[in-house]
């Protein structure tokens, strides 16, 4: 089901009333009611792969209670060896089996033996398995670390594996957060409803007017590369940036402003990432659920920067080419990790990775000066560039893109595969980078406006927009469900 | 929750207010003529109405349309005499061309190119061969005067009827409760960009799941060919029923089609019998530029020249012969 369905606008409206008229009393109840919307909601796409969710959830419930039930070092460890063997398993058969027969079939052709192709299989990706295996793994990790005390009552934890609203995409919560609210009985709460729905109605907006809308011309771009001058791909993969960034964040303000519907706030996910001065600022405002897992879960243990200069560069490139393979099993997604970690090493060398942790381009002011514009632009680039790589189908389809930007260095006007006016998306850009700018400083409002007016101006002008850019032919799932 | 509730539906509500009004200011959505059956059971529009129609969510497609007396979009009104030449173009919606200005249309580029003649052009949305020469039939003693008349004609689509009979459901478009619909000019805009599509499908398929299910048998493309000769020989039938039924004159009446789309069966069957036809099939293959609209497949400025060059230089020769 997806967020911008009428399916999940006919779901969430019944599920929500229901929850807050009827099953609001008790704490389990909540829980169990939580627990079976979030079932059903999984199982209107595939109810097969519920058992999966239950496999994963069962496991670490009872792993994380060995875990803490068990006083030797050597048996806890073993413990959380079985919990990450499990779910990196299931990754590693749903999500890389394939990859991994592939490449292992490229190595062996390279000394002249040949695989047969019966070796792959036809595997179906469960949609959220990279993201409830990671959360239901921190959740053992946490415990292994003393960081967390495991909950005895499974159909909590059971809620805190599938809670319907981040269960496909995330934000992957931490057990700290999330679960610790799921054990509280929740009561309703009028200003938390409120903020859930615009930030639902901001994300949809991201995902109908902007993503949705330029992804055709994305679409085209990429699949016709050779045929377009410089100035048509460059137009395309920065359009690109625009399409994922519309699609990911917007469905990380749906999943928010759901699950604020119930009583519970997730972690944001997405902070401005458009307006980040350097690459290290992106990855704070990038995808944080996930980058801020890599850095508690792998990062830091490997020694984080507390080692020396050497080690502290080898584990960053170690969590940037992890972070890159969790994207797909391909290697356009482990080349667009590597890039990624030749950008942000440099910065990390000169010290700067963590300068700009706290604050926002253009802090205290209306406009950002010119270095920052300057930052910000270069910021975008080498983003945009790294994005050839996740956008292409194959690293040979990667580098043709670059190697024809290179040779046919020549501009041409581009016609929207559907004869559309161009400029219609160009406006729509500008204005949603403006708006953006505006409400920079906090990602959870966005429409913070003193005068009601003002805010119904924007209510409206936001569903007008929708309706503008809304394309009725097109593809409506989200891009990170293929992750 | 009860506030939550009740401000959620004060808001929607003037929301939608607020957007009726930017729908209305910009034009964003089209204007539907009304519609009715005339003394002779034939359907047309109601005379003597103007209006815009808009295709695409940001009006990418913007034209202005007249019903004249005769209940057909045109720039003129018909009357034909003995004394003036006159073309009647009868058709569907590529006739009647609501996606263009009623300045600008077939009619107007034949009478540019071929002076001192009027075109009449009896184009309506839905008309197939049945409607065509029902409305020539009951009208004959205007059609008598015309001198030339073309018709267009879709093989596939147009000869499902061996005779006339009002359609009743293009009518029920104007039941009193699509009349009401329709005063909304935001739901004929979200109807029209297909957003309430998701809603009526979740109706088809609820009404699906209700009703018993039979099983369909796969059909093997022997089967598929043996279907398709059926119907081209029913379509055959169709046609000359109707024209036994309601007349038709060869040296008057000329057929405008797509060869591309019509049966080898009818091509022969109208050489062997006779029959004028234009075909703009190799005009549209031989254009270098695109015929049709970018959001549907109603054919653009180009393709309206094309055919009305097509038909002016049939006129032509017929004229000199």
């Amino acid at each position: 089901m997806l967020f911008n369905s009428l399916d999940f606008f006919i779901f969430l409206p019944i599920v929500f009333i229901l929850y807050w008229f009827i099953f609001y009393k008790k704490l389990q109840i909540q829980n169990f009611y939580i627990l079976a919307a979030s079932y059903i909601f999984y199982g209107l796409w595939d109810w097969r792969f519920l058992f999966l969710i239950l496999a994963s959830t069962l496991v670490d419930f009872f792993i994380g209670q060995a875990i803490h039930n068990n006083d030797a070092k050597r048996k806890k460890k073993m413990c959380l060896w079985v919990s990450i063997i499990f779910n990196i398993g299931l990754l590693g058969f749903f999500k890389y089996y394939n990859f991994f027969i592939d490449s292992w079939g490229d190595f062996l052709t390279v000394f002249g033996y040949e695989l047969k192709n019966t070796w792959t299989l036809q595997i179906i990706l469960p949609v959220g398995i990279s993201f409830y295996t990671f959360q239901t793994m921190s959740y053992s990790l946490d415990i292994y670390y003393k960081r967390l005390t495991p909950t005895k009552n499974f159909i909590a934890f059971a809620t805190f594996v599938s809670f319907f609203p981040q269960l496909v995409a995330g934000p992957i919560e931490r057990a700290s957060n999330l679960l610790s609210q799921i054990t509280t009985k929740r009561v309703f709460n009028y200003t938390q409803c409120k903020e859930g729905l615009k930030l639902i109605l901001w994300g949809l907006f991201k995902k109908v007017a902007i993503a949705d809308s330029i992804a055709p011309i994305v679409d085209d771009i990429f699949a016709n590369y050779s045929d377009y001058p410089a100035s048509t791909l460059i137009l395309g993969v920065s359009l690109f940036s625009f399409q994922v960034y519309g699609d990911f964040s917007g469905y990380s303000d749906i999943a928010i402003g759901t699950a604020k519907l119930f009583g519970i706030e997730l972690m944001s996910n997405f902070k401005f990432p458009t307006f980040s001065r350097n690459v290290a600022e992106y990855w704070q405002r990038w995808h944080v659920s996930l980058s801020t897992w890599f850095r508690h879960y792998v990062y830091i243990p490997l020694g984080g920067s507390r080692v020396s200069k050497l080690k502290s560069v080898r584990n960053i490139v170690i969590i940037f080419l992890v972070s890159g393979f969790w994207h797909g099993a391909n290697w356009t997604f482990i080349v667009w990790g590597a890039i990624h970690a030749l950008l942000y090493i440099p910065i990390f060398l000169m010290g700067r990775n963590r300068i700009y942790m706290n604050t926002v381009v253009a802090e205290n002011r209306w406009l950002p000066n010119i270095k920052e514009v300057v930052q910000i632009f270069i910021t975008f680039l080498l983003v945009t560039f790294s994005r050839v790589f996740f956008r292409s189908e194959s690293i040979s389809d990667a580098f043709g893109f670059l190697k024809q930007i290179c040779s046919d260095f020549t501009y041409e006007n581009y016609q929207h595969p559907l004869g559309y006016r161009m400029i219609d998306y160009f406006i729509l850009l500008a204005v949603f980078v403006l708006y953006e700018f505006r409400i920079r400083r906090d990602e959870r409002s966005p429409f913070k406006f003193k005068s009601q007016i003002v805010r119904f101006i924007v209510y409206t002008m936001v569903i007008l927009g929708m309706l503008l850019f809304f394309d009725d032919n097109i593809d409506r799932s989200f891009i990170y469900f293929q992750f | 929750m009860k506030k939550l509730i009740l401000k959620s539906i004060l808001y929607t509500f003037l929301i939608l207010i607020t957007l009726e009004g930017f729908v209305r200011i910009f034009h964003l959505g089209k204007d539907t003529p009304t519609r009715f059956l005339d003394e002779h059971k034939v359907e047309k529009w109601k005379p003597n109405q103007n209006g815009f129609s808009v295709t695409g969510n940001r009006r990418q497609n913007f034209s202005e349309y007249h019903i004249n007396n005769s209940g057909f979009n045109s720039y003129r009104e018909f009357n034909p005499t003995k004394e003036k030449t006159e073309i009647a173009l009868v058709g569907d919606s590529f006739i009647e061309g609501f996606h263009q200005n009623y300045y600008n249309s077939i009619g107007k580029k034949i009478e540019k190119s071929i002076p001192k003649i009027e075109v009449y052009e009896y184009g309506y949305a839905g008309y197939d061969f049945a409607d065509q020469l029902h409305l020539i039939y009951v009208y004959e003693e205007q059609f008598s005067l015309i001198d030339h008349i073309i018709l267009g004609i879709k093989f596939s689509n147009d000869l499902n009827r061996n005779e006339y009979h009002v359609v009743n459901s293009r009518l029920a478009l104007e039941s009193p409760m699509n009349k009401l619909l329709k005063k909304s000019k935001l739901l004929v805009y979200a109807k029209s960009i297909g957003i309430l599509d998701p809603p009526q499908e979740l109706v088809y398929r609820l009404i699906n799941s209700i009703k018993p299910k039979t099983k369909k048998k796969p059909i093997d493309e022997i089967e598929v060919s043996r279907i398709k000769e059926e119907n081209e020989k029913k379509h055959l039938a169709n046609f000359e029923n109707l024209i036994s039924k309601y007349g038709y004159d060869k040296q008057r009446f000329t057929l405008l089609l797509d060869s591309r789309i019509t049966s080898d069966l009818f091509l022969s069957y109208l050489d062997l019998n006779n029959f004028n036809y234009i075909d703009f099939a190799s005009s549209f293959e031989a254009s270098d530029r695109p015929v049709t609209l970018i959001y549907d497949r109603h054919w653009n400025n180009h393709g309206r020249e094309l055919i009305a060059r097509l038909i002016s230089e049939y006129i032509n020769k017929k004229q000199r012969l």
